[in-house]
């Protein structure tokens, strides 16, 4: 049926945006633009299939995928955070260095700056087919996804619960919204900061391993063209909040896809790869238009300029 | 839990601290009994707020020792602070304006639920209690966003006083407040002293420190200058020991002309947010050349609205605005600007100026139309702008280092000096300032009136908006009281006395 | 000035230049590490800019964009605007004077190159205008709307080279030759360079004495430092923001103008290795100043090409400078923080 698998392509799409969005999702709370999420995607993409096809085990690539990930968020709040470092230049930095890093490792350890594709690779752990025939078109969806998959859409609610109803997640949101009245309550704010950066490398390392080891099964320099930035935006467009952030990354995933299908209509594909930015772009230039709009008092007699 | 009443509940004995070289505190002594209301004043900069922070945990002193009730503790952070039974209500609410009151009150110190999920009916049920046992009336699950200033001091008291605080530290409290809130923070501060509570209370109020104080402390430069018992004191007593030399108030030689003419000219002036509430409802004055109208009110009645609409970095729904009688109700600030308009804003960090660039940069900002600063082709004429700065520099006595010093590291006067000097080096013809003296010392206060004053005996027609009554009696030739958006009154200064305004300030009209 | 002024003006552009020198260090013992022979990946990395005329042509047109695109993030960051959409502003700035040059191949010399440079500099003026209008009439977050910008450009300009522009008979995805009429002239005595470089060079103290010398400059500065501020004082801020954002995306058009006309001849598919990201960086080495740009941006421009003649020669990939400039832009960042230089 075609909803089922228009469906199916929508998570596959939409799960590392996802994934992306709610890791910045944290950051946003704690007041932080993450820009370095790209390239904590793209070094977590890098050692799923590396480690995966080195110790030819899906779940060791997937474990140092999000290892990886980890390890450079650790690095970057470190600089960022400890050191004071500006967020977003560091942010770039980092994401230079990922782009750097990976492409030095391709020529130099695999000879082949072009990319890594293994012959043969394993598959990670995936809903059987069949299994969840019961359930009327998200069954079919569901089924033959990968386990990140379903991680990233139980994400959507351990976030907003982890977000809302633990100590921990008050105090990072008390450190977003005021970080003198957290001090002065005795939070530690850079701690705080650190953890959500922590969490966002976390999920950048799902969406990064899901990336690489779900459909495609090889690293390209470059692999995650923007999807890190495109979750950025849902986050932003979502106003950092756990459900408007993930619809939104769903409906850029979705354009991804319908965009895939207008290809089917000899549409130049340049244009259909360029749906998501596009959407991104005009879905976030809507929000502020009705924020801003919203906040204008009618009929003005003097326009100060 | 029954303690030896005649041991101190704090005591500091000889604390000292440093920033980065500067000396903020220097061995400074105190104590507080229970039951006591102990008033520390000092002007800006003398290291209240600093000595304050100490005791509340929040900064560490490089030298001496606190004692609570007999014994030495070491304050790590303000959780050490609670846990010892101080708690402090800062001048700048500590609290999270999403969040509830109840989870205001109990952030960072979360009852749980298997661990690591917060108990949130615990949480309103604690906070119900606490509400309930000192007789506020709050709303546990009102978020913090929604509630006035008066309540949300009331939640700040809460939460430094909700675990069993035997000290309460109140950093400048009355700021904010309209005078039936002072009352009612009053009331509540005897209901502790009864409860054989500590209280330390800061301000640079002298009548206000009167009124409460059982001892007052003054400190200077970081030193403590005396301890004495309120009784005893007099306000110009106090003065003397914080400023450590006689206060010359000062005073206009001239009041306005008989028949001045109006400069500006204000009428029915509406300014509404999008939801249609009234920032600033029908306001209508008249200024003429050489007077002075202060604009009384507690801040958050208009008064920002009203001043930005003057100057022109507002837009108004409705009503006019005159200016030698032109009307730029649509002008920009520019074209208000080269009309003779100049504007003093209420916060200089936020609009006054710009704290990266360089002492001569502000300076200069927005003069660069003038011929003898700019050339053809806009190049700036370095060596006139050399001149002009130091020559402006020195004209309003700016201190505190080079013209190409990044503005940030001047002290808080004279930065104000700064402002004060772009803004009136040029004789304007109307001049507007919000909260000139805020945040400033005795010193650089008396600098201000008289720059205010000058100005007015030149022939500059001022709009003073203050929320010090004191600088609204002292520099005033008429005085406004606004209230909501609207203006209640202009009386002229000789008939008005402080406790008529004050009563206006909180809406109510005087008796006829 | 007083000594102790000078010092601290050394000593604040020195700071980079310590940053610069622990990554080289780093870098350095990598080779060691990696290579059979380390010193004449040194000598390749450092020396052979110099090797030869046209080695230096190469840096020389290497040094351009770097040197354009960083002038560019200059103006923009001075304004206030995070803008690091140089990528985007640069390739349609290509595409546009590519597509003027290949449409009116019959002019006159001097308007076969003004007229496609005219419109490679209002491309990207345009391109860059648009997150500035963004950001000042909406508040839109201008990092993620450039770095959206970034990729629909490189997209749409892929399309053009792929399809209408694209020439049938020669390899890869590339334009047609522009006419030779179009084609910038050579330094000479270096064969292959352009006088783009020159003329990027000579833009440096332009940009230098506008932005501290002149009234539009200091206002700029003022409002990008503190808007709010700059509006009381009766400055137009969000007009000038405007300009310096159209300025700046202006400049990366024209590196990409400069390019296509002087140095590929043609519109390639993804000729630029990074040249946007490489000259954000460059710019934030140089701390935003006009100045210290040229010996930033050439510094790069050496050691970029450097990489290139050093994989040719040795074991040892030109990523290897990628990842050291990954390395040195977190160093450099995390200095005590220090804001932009001072005239």
């Amino acid at each position: 049926m075609w909803a089922s698998q228009f469906l199916a392509s929508v998570f596959v799409q939409t799960t590392p945006i996802l994934l992306a969005a709610l890791g910045t999702m944290v950051t946003s709370r704690a007041n932080m633009l993450n820009v370095a999420i790209e390239g904590m995607a793209l070094v977590a993409a890098f050692a799923a299939i590396a480690v995966g096809q080195a110790e030819n085990s899906a779940i060791l690539g997937f474990v140092c995928a999000i290892a990886a990930s980890v390890a450079m968020a650790l690095m970057f709040g470190f600089v960022s955070i400890v050191l004071g470092a500006d967020f977003i230049v560091a942010g770039l930095g980092l994401n230079i260095l990922a782009a750097g890093g990976t492409l030095f490792l391709l020529e130099e350890v695999y000879q082949n700056p072009g990319g890594l594709r293994p012959d043969t690779f394993p598959d990670l752990w995936r809903v059987p087919a069949g299994s969840l025939h019961w359930l009327p078109v998200l069954g079919p969806a569901l089924e033959s996804q990968s386990f990140i998959v379903l991680v990233a859409l139980a994400a959507i609610p351990i976030s907003a619960f982890f977000l809302y109803r633990t100590p921990l997640g008050y105090a990072l949101r008390a450190v977003g919204e005021d970080e003198p009245a957290a001090v002065a309550a005795g939070i530690h704010a850079a701690r705080m900061k650190l953890l959500a950066v922590l969490i966002s490398g976390a999920f950048a390392g799902l969406a990064g391993a899901q990336l690489a080891m779900d459909r495609l099964h090889f690293f390209l320099p470059d692999m995650t063209s923007g999807r890190g930035f495109i979750g950025l935006t849902a986050a932003l467009f979502g106003a950092a909040r756990p459900w408007p952030t993930a619809g939104a990354a769903f409906i850029f995933g979705a354009f991804g896809v319908i965009g895939d299908r207008l290809q089917l209509f000899q549409a130049p594909s340049q244009f259909v790869l360029m749906a998501p930015y596009l959407a991104a772009l005009l879905a976030l230039v809507f929000a502020r238009w009705r924020a801003t709009a919203r906040a204008r008092p009618a009929a003005v007699v003097g326009e100060s300029r | 839990m029954p303690e030896d009443v005649s041991t101190p509940v704090l005591q500091l004995l000889g604390v000292s601290k440093q920033f980065g070289g500067k000396v903020a505190l220097d061995h400074v002594d105190l104590d507080v009994e229970s039951g006591e209301i102990h008033v520390i004043c000092g002007e800006n900069g003398a290291g209240k707020t600093t000595l304050m922070n100490i005791v509340a945990g929040i900064v560490r002193p490089d030298e001496g020792e606190i004692r609570i009730a007999g014994r030495a503790v070491r304050l790590a952070d303000p959780t050490d602070a609670a846990r010892v039974g101080v708690g402090m209500v800062h001048q700048h609410f500590k609290l999270i304006a999403s969040m509830t009151v109840a989870e205001n009150l109990y952030l960072n110190r979360q009852p749980r639920k298997f661990g690591f999920v917060s108990d949130r009916a615990a949480m309103r049920a604690g906070a119900e209690a606490l509400i309930r046992h000192y007789r506020f009336e709050l709303d546990p699950d009102a978020p913090v966003s929604r509630l006035s200033v008066g309540q949300r001091q009331r939640v700040e008291i809460l939460k430094a006083l909700g675990f069993d605080a035997r000290l309460l530290i109140l950093d400048e409290p009355t700021a904010v407040l309209t005078p039936p809130e002072v009352d009612e923070l009053l009331r509540i501060m005897g209901q502790l002293k009864a409860a054989e509570r500590a209280i330390l209370f800061i301000t640079h109020k002298l009548n206000e420190a009167k009124a409460v104080a059982d001892r007052i402390t003054v400190l200077r430069h970081g030193r403590r200058i005396s301890t004495r018992p309120a009784r005893a004191l007099s306000e110009a007593a106090i003065a003397l020991d914080m400023v450590g030399r006689e206060m010359r108030p000062p005073h206009r030689t001239a009041g306005p002309a008989a028949n001045a003419r109006p400069v500006l000219t204000v009428s029915g002036l509406t300014m509404t947010t999008a939801n249609g509430r009234r920032l600033v409802d029908d306001v209508g004055f008249s200024i003429a050349a050489g007077e002075i109208l202060g604009v009384a009110g507690v801040d958050g009645n208009g008064q920002t609205e009203l001043s930005e609409a003057t100057a022109g970095l507002a837009a108004v729904q409705s009503g006019s605005i005159v200016l030698n009688g032109r009307d730029v109700t649509a002008a920009g600030v520019r074209e208000r600007r080269r009309a003779g308009l100049s504007f003093i804003p209420e916060d200089r960090l936020d609009r006054g100026l710009s704290v990266s660039m360089s002492v001569a940069e502000n300076l200069c900002a927005g003069l660069y139309r003038r011929k003898e600063l700019v050339g053809p082709g806009g190049l700036v004429r370095a060596r006139a702008r050399e001149a002009f700065v130091s020559a402006t520099l020195r004209r309003f006595d700016v201190r505190g280092g080079s013209p190409s010093l990044p503005v940030g590291r001047l002290s808080g006067g004279n930065m104000q000096k700064i402002v004060i000097a772009r803004e009136m080096e040029q004789d304007p013809a109307v001049l507007i300032v919000a909260q000139p003296t805020r945040g400033l010392d005795v010193g650089a206060t008396e600098f201000v009136h008289g720059r205010i004053l000058a100005a007015a005996d030149n022939g500059c027609a001022v709009l003073l908006i203050s929320s010090e009554l004191s600088e609204i009696f002292a520099l005033s030739d008429r005085i406004a009281v606004m209230f909501r958006g609207r203006i209640l009154s202009i009386v002229a200064r000789g008939e008005a006395t402080e406790k008529s305004i004050g009563l206006m300030m909180s809406g109510e009209r005087a008796a006829a | 000035m007083t000594r102790a002024r000078v010092f601290a003006r050394l000593a604040s552009a020195l700071g980079p230049v310590w940053a610069f020198l622990a990554v080289l260090c780093a870098g350095f013992l990598l080779i060691l590490a990696i290579s059979s022979d380390p010193l004449l990946a040194y000598r390749d990395l450092l020396l052979s800019n110099f090797a030869s005329a046209s080695n230096f042509a190469l840096f020389l047109n290497r040094l351009m964009p770097l040197l354009l695109i960083g002038l560019g993030v200059i103006f923009s960051f001075r304004a206030g605007v995070f803008n690091i959409g140089g990528e985007g502003q640069l390739y349609l700035g290509a595409i546009a004077a590519a597509s003027v040059a290949l449409a009116l191949p019959n002019l006159p010399h001097a308007l076969a190159l003004a007229l496609p440079i005219a419109a490679s500099v209002l491309a990207g003026a345009v391109y860059g205008w648009i997150p500035g209008a963004l950001k000042v009439g909406l508040e839109v977050n201008e990092v993620v709307s450039t770095l959206m910008l970034n990729f629909v450009a490189l997209l749409l300009t892929e399309y053009l080279v792929t399809n209408p522009l694209r020439d049938p008979v020669a390899y890869g995805a590339v334009s047609y030759v522009v006419p030779h009429s179009s084609w910038l002239a050579e330094i000479p005595g270096l064969p292959g360079s352009t006088v783009g470089s020159i003329v990027a060079i000579a833009i440096a103290p332009i940009a230098w004495v506008s932005l501290f010398r002149t009234a539009w400059g200091a206002n700029l500065r003022a409002a990008g430092s503190n808007m709010r501020f700059a509006e009381t004082v009766g400055v137009h801020g969000k007009r000038l923001v405007l300009q310096a954002m159209a300025i700046s995306g202006g400049l990366a058009g024209l590196a990409g103008g400069f390019y296509v006309l002087g140095i590929g001849h043609r519109f390639e598919q993804n000729f630029s290795p990074s040249f946007g990201l490489v000259g954000l960086t460059v710019a934030l080495l140089a701390r935003l100043h006009p100045i210290g740009l040229v010996a930033t941006a050439a510094i790069y421009a050496l050691i970029l090409n450097g990489a290139a003649y050093m994989q040719i020669d040795t074991d040892v990939p030109r990523s290897l400078v990628a990842l050291l400039t990954g390395i040195l832009v977190l160093i450099m960042t995390m200095r005590p923080r220090r804001g932009p230089a001072e005239a």
